[in-house]
């Protein structure tokens, strides 16, 4: 008895969704309902306890390391944190080139490129290039992420809450520079947000998750016009908006989101919701169209036409 | 730069502060900031008790290395007629022991096994341990559990008594001695070692390099032990001093380095029942280990300031 398991959380529970080429796929949600373990499965630095993962037609769980090792260029992670994400001995431009050593490229070229690509982010690689991390703001930090997960080339882009821990101007810095890049290089972008505002910018289509559930998915515009479900509807009302008409006066949901290891039974997010049902507790409810692209997880829609009231107020 | 505010100027302001003046400026030399380890000595360069301590320890060492040409007497050689002179006797400085022995030269000597019973089971403990450390910290699992738990068992003895239990196991005598005083250090050194790898191990930048398809090996290498080794060098160094009076300790009781060899401890034992006749020489071994193991401490503390990372 030397080990011990105190509880199995299911941080990410029947997630199923494409990321089609060129696109960016917002996955919204608040603190803790796996957006961040999501993104570690998606690029398999955590192994799922089932389902599949598929990268241009290649089942990634069942790549062995050598061919691990090359798809890996193909998909990169910005992460959240500026201070934790990058090595403090190392100085900016090693620590993007590491990346390039990884892979075989010879060091001077490795150099060469990663210098180039800092330039590219917006630091001069001789002002820059021999620093190190600590010397940098959060913002600067941020752009050699950037630049290390852009330098081996990948075609998707994984971004965990790139720019929440920045200040608002700076967001927006980053933001334009990250949608400069995707344009530039053809990139599609997976950016996983718990800002309303900031997946609204920068997303195609979004994907709204509840304590490890989709249970909303559509265009960025369906979504922001008609969200369906409460908990859509709950977060566009809770935005922050310029616009004084649409403030709300009381908050629209209240309380936190129940204890992962013992999630309620059925429909998540039913502890919390204005419309639940007797029958919400029985199963969840599964993923439904409600328009071309848009899909929603809430028997609320199983016949009946939608409340709008919600969101509107 | 915490350093600036402390008197002086900071690394920061001595090379390339106009760095931040802005980013349009035209394109000049290039700014090469300090690398880590000259900023490390820029800053212990400017740290007067370190300094102080660092060269109390090279005056001792060098006179540990030094003492078969510097000492003017064999240490082991007494004279009946000259038992217990006082300090400043004539032709002995310090002068001699309980045997007649001139302290002078068993200090020079005794400083020899005195430093090695110091240093060699935290160097023994500083690879053992970190190799145990970061292989328990970073592969985890089962093999962590299995190395910690061992670990666990020899940390339950209080120091002391365990060096005094392996010690008198296998007998006295300086190689068992160090034997002894490995085991003591090498469990501390791995519960550090592993606890700093664990917490590097969760940061970002790990997750990044694996990202990037790195192997375990270029991990540890470049991310891994670049961010571990600094806190565990700095705990080995606070534990010289330690070593050094645990080895003291069992030379005092007989189970470390046997007479008539000169060391310290043993020293200490030996004149201590010579204290009503002589107060001052029996004292002289007991300052000898308290400003060596001083200076080792002061050095340790200079050093984890000086490594440590400032925003």
């Amino acid at each position: 008895m030397l080990q011990r398991t105190y509880a199995w959380v299911r941080a990410v529970d029947d997630v199923s969704f494409d990321v089609h080429p060129g696109e960016t796929l917002g996955i919204v949600g608040e603190s803790g309902c796996g957006k961040s373990t999501l993104a570690r499965l998606v690029l398999r630095l955590i192994e799922p306890d089932a389902g599949t993962l598929t990268f241009a037609g290649e089942d990634v769980r069942a790549a062995r390391p050598p061919r691990m090792k090359r798809l890996r260029r193909d998909m990169q992670l910005v992460f959240q944190d500026p201070y934790a994400s990058l090595n403090p001995r190392l100085t900016i431009e090693d620590a993007v080139a590491f990346s390039l050593l990884v892979h075989g490229r010879p060091r001077a070229e490795a150099r060469e490129r990663a210098r180039a690509l800092l330039g590219r982010v917006g630091l001069d690689p001789r002002l820059y290039g021999r620093r190190y991390a600590h010397e940098l703001s959060g913002g600067q930090r941020q752009r050699v992420n950037i630049a290390r997960a852009l330098v081996l080339d990948p075609k998707l882009l994984v971004l965990d809450e790139p720019v929440s821990a920045l200040d608002k101007s700076v967001q927006a810095q980053v933001l334009n520079l990250l949608l400069e890049l995707k344009r530039e290089r053809a990139l599609t972008y997976v950016f996983i947000s718990h800002d309303l505002n900031v997946i609204e910018y920068v997303s195609s289509r979004v994907l709204v998750m509840y304590l490890g559930e989709v249970v909303e998915m559509g265009t960025a515009e369906a979504l922001a016009q008609s969200p369906r479900h409460p908990y859509t509807q709950a977060l566009f009302a809770s935005a922050p908006t310029m616009d004084p008409d649409r403030r709300m006066d009381r908050p629209p949901i209240t309380g936190d989101p129940p204890n992962p290891i013992d999630p309620p039974s059925g429909c998540r997010f039913r502890t919390r919701c204005a419309f639940a049902m007797p029958h919400c507790a029985d199963a969840p409810p599964p993923l439904r169209a409600v328009g071309p692209d848009h899909a929603v997880a809430c028997y609320l829609y199983e016949a009946t036409p939608a409340p709008t009231t919600a969101a509107g107020r | 730069m915490a350093i600036g505010a402390v008197g002086g100027v900071g690394p920061e302001e001595a090379t390339g502060r106009l760095a931040h003046a802005g980013d349009s400026r035209p394109p000049g030399p290039e700014i090469v900031p300090m690398s880590y380890w000259r900023t490390v000595r820029w800053r212990l360069a400017r740290d007067r008790t370190t300094l102080l301590a660092a060269g109390v320890l090279v005056l001792i060492v060098l006179s540990a290395v030094l003492a078969p040409w510097l000492a003017p007497y064999d240490p082991t050689a007494g004279s009946i007629r000259l038992r217990l002179a006082p300090v400043g006797a004539p032709g002995h400085v310090l002068g001699t022991d309980e045997q007649g022995r001139d302290m002078l030269s068993r200090l020079l000597w005794g400083g020899r096994m005195t430093l090695v019973a110091g240093l060699t089971p935290v160097v023994v403990a500083l690879v053992v341990g970190a190799a145990l450390g970061v292989l328990a910290g970073y592969v985890g699992g089962l093999t962590g559990t299995l190395v910690m738990r061992t670990m666990d068992i020899f940390y339950a003895f209080p120091a002391v008594l365990l060096a005094i239990a392996i010690s008198g196991a296998l007998g006295p005598g300086l190689p068992n001695t160090l034997i002894s005083l490995s085991i003591v250090f090498i469990p501390r050194v791995v519960r550090v070692a592993e606890s700093a790898t664990v917490q590097v191990k969760g940061l970002e930048y790990i997750a990044a390099a694996r990202a990037s398809g790195s192997g375990v090996g270029p991990i540890v290498r470049h991310h891994l032990l670049a961010n571990v080794l600094g806190p565990i060098l700095v705990f080995a160094s606070t534990q010289v001093s330690l070593s050094m009076i645990l080895a003291a300790g069992l030379s005092f009781l007989g189970l470390g380095v046997t007479p008539p060899a000169a060391e310290w401890g043993l020293m200490l034992n030996t004149l201590r029942q010579s204290i009503y006749v002589n107060a001052i020489v029996p004292a002289l071994p007991g300052l000898a280990i308290f400003v060596t193991s001083m200076a080792f401490n002061l050095l340790s503390d200079g050093l984890r300031d000086a490594m440590e990372i400032r925003a």
